[in-house]
């Protein structure tokens, strides 16, 4: 029976920031990556990129071709892992080979919903989630071919851009009134189906598909809500996606719409780690755990259970939910919360005349969401604010401006952030006394208490 | 590991470094032809201004890189032989996600044919970094670890 010392289930951002933190700590550790897909570790997010040729097969791999090699990694390719023991420290493929290892990581990601729309079962519909859905898109399209999109969400909105790209007519069906809901705003969301509908791209809002009629193969007609209907030459199903847990609710680990995790990511078994978009753990905006089935937010907490994993104890320093969009040459960024539910929220907006639009929402005096679009530049500043629930009473006037950043913040603090914090440095010759790391931090608890 | 760091008693807002920058970036490397003929480099460097206060920024080649961790493609990474953190253009695909998370705004889209961004190299090929090199005033120094 094989054995190693650590065992990753899944290939993709958490499994292989993960793994790049295990061999950062550990570098003889035997260390195996079991992997459905049969890909080396690719980047999921490109996919709508390689359809639309805008990268080509090799730009899509996210490390190098050696990268196993390097690193000393057993990468069990096109192996699923149908079963886990944790009591026994065991996993089980799906030829039935059986695994021991020390310590697991789960980094299982997702899997597209499929809604229960009648007729859906009859067509040869596409989901839009891995290379394989992406190699069958371009199959598909190699003629242009009259296209039906289910879902306005991010990846329905790539799956369109991409079938545009490849001249197909395309027509985007959503459930609620507005592109992205959740990722943007309402303005934005207007100013992306503007764009979209230039292009000719058809954004049919506020309207489910109330029934699939098939017409041989991938073909079909969609009927609406209202009776009105879309023919379709090829359809796409992306209405969300799920935290897939099967493996880890069979094992008998604690799960809650994505698996639990600890401040180390740690599951309820203390061998067993879980990372990426199978796991719901801490949102620092909401202050309680949430899935954020985004990659940064993958990576990081792969990269958070591989230090845990190879004994370095460190809490995960907490997620957010933030978006990066660029529709026909519109940028889009947001982070936290960029639709307030209640009046609890302050919101600031500014429309600026060549189409720049900026928005922070704010919780008292804690920055706790932004959007801008447009003009991006310079955006994370507002983002790591967020993350650092750093007191902007005294910046707030400046915060919409261009030109914000750490030259509104008090001396001390943005000494601290530009100089000390990233990297703990010595003075530059010259400096003033009394801008030492110890005042710098006691005027920081003034400046943005935390 | 080197790190550019900002003086702002000394800075005085002309924002040289920043046309150096362009100039070292740019595909002559001369003034005139970067300026008026090419295609113009976007600037690693920003010059901050408020009132009578200014200084330059540039990536900090942050320790514990949010733009490594959050880019998509893996064009961010860390050159293990200086400690920089380097960004391949050949890889990026322009997503954005790394000007979402760079808490000092240190990134900017860069590139008409095709989607890129860029930021501070630190000038690998000068033995002083471009804005290090022609701040009149010392505004920007260059500092060891
Ligand atoms: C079209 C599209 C566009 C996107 N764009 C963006 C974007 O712009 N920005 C962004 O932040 N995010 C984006 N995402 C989301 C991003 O891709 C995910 O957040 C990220 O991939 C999550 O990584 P992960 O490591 O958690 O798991 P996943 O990427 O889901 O990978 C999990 C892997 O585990 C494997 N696996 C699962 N179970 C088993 C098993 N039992 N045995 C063996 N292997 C198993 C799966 O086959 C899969 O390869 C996009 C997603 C899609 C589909
Ligand atoms: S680009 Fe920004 S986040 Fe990345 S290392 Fe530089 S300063 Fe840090
Ligand atoms: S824009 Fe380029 S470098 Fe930045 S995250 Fe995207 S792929 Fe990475």
């Amino acid at each position: 029976m094989k054995s190693y010392r650590y065992a990753v289930i899944g290939n993709s951002a958490a499994a292989v920031n993960a793994c790049d933190a295990i061999r950062s700590l550990d570098g003889e550790g035997s260390l195996a990556v079991f992997s459905e897909e049969r890909y080396r570790c690719y980047s999921r997010p490109l996919i709508s990129y390689l359809v639309a040729g805008e990268v080509s097969a090799h730009g899509m791999y996210y490390r190098p071709a050696r990268y196993y090699q390097n690193m000393g990694i057993d990468f069990h390719a096109g192996v699923k892992v149908t079963s886990l023991d944790p009591a026994g420290h065991l996993l089980v493929t799906r030829e039935g080979e059986k695994v021991k290892w020390r310590k697991l990581l789960l980094a299982t990601g997702f899997r597209p919903f499929i809604p229960p729309i009648e007729g859906l079962e009859e067509v040869d519909y596409l989901t839009f989630v891995d290379w394989d859905d992406a190699k069958r898109m371009l199959r598909l399209t190699a003629k242009p071919v009259a296209s039906l999109v289910i879902g306005a969400g991010l990846i329905g909105m790539k799956a369109a851009e991409a079938l545009h790209a490849r001249g197909s007519a395309v027509t985007v069906v959503e459930k609620m009134e507005r592109v992205l809901p959740l990722a943007l705003d309402e303005r934005a969301s207007a100013m992306v189906s503007e764009r979209c509908r230039r292009e000719n791209i058809g954004i049919i809002t506020g309207q489910s598909v109330s029934r699939l009629e098939p017409r041989g193969g991938h073909r079909g007609k969609a009927v609406l809500e209202d009776g009105s209907e879309v023919p379709f030459d090829l359809l796409v199903v992306a209405v969300g996606v799920r935290p897939r847990v099967e493996l880890a609710e069979e094992a008998g680990l604690e799960c809650a719409g994505g698996v639990l995790v600890d401040k180390h990511q740690r599951t309820s078994h203390e061998d067993v780690f879980a990372a990426g978009d199978a796991v719901k753990a801490m949102d620092l905006v909401r202050g309680e755990p949430a899935v954020n089935a985004l990659w940064p937010i993958a990576a990081l907490q792969g990269k958070y259970a591989g230090m845990n994993m190879a004994g370095r104890e460190v809490p995960y320093p907490g997620g957010n939910s933030m978006n990066a969009v660029e529709f026909f040459g519109l940028p889009v960024l947001s982070a936290g919360v960029v639709n307030p539910p209640d009046a609890t929220y302050e919101v600031i907006t500014r429309q600026g005349d060549d189409g720049d639009y900026r928005k922070v929402v704010l919780r008292g005096d804690v920055l706790v969401g932004m959007l801008v679009a447009g003009n991006i530049e310079r955006a994370g500043i507002l983002t790591s604010l967020i993350q650092e629930r750093a007191n902007v009473r005294r910046v707030k006037g400046f915060l919409l401006e261009e030109g914000f950043g750490h030259i509104h913040f008090p001396r001390s603090v943005r000494e601290e952030r530009i100089i000390e914090a990233v990297a703990g440095l010595p003075k530059p010759a010259g400096e003033k006394a009394g801008a030492g790391k110890g005042k710098a931090r006691a005027d920081r608890g003034k400046g943005r208490a935390r | 590991m080197i790190r550019i760091v900002p003086r702002e008693e000394y800075c005085i807002g002309c924002r040289l470094c920043e046309i150096h920058c362009i100039v070292q970036h740019s595909k002559s490397k001369n003034i005139i032809k970067a300026f008026k003929r090419e295609r113009r480099p976007v600037k690693r460097v920003e010059v901050e201004e408020h009132g009578h206060v200014s200084f330059a920024l540039q990536c900090r080649h942050c320790e514990e890189a949010p733009c490594i961790t959050a880019c998509l493609s893996g064009a961010m990474q860390r050159d293990r032989a200086s400690g920089a953190v380097v960004h391949d253009p050949e890889r990026c695909v322009g997503c954005w996600t790394c000007i979402l998370v760079c808490p000092y705004g240190a990134i900017r889209r860069d590139g008409e044919e095709r989607r890129v961004v860029g930021k501070c190299d630190l000038c690998p090929d000068l033995e002083v970094p471009a804005c290090v090199a022609n701040c009149p005033n010392e505004a920007l120094v260059l500092v060891e670890e």
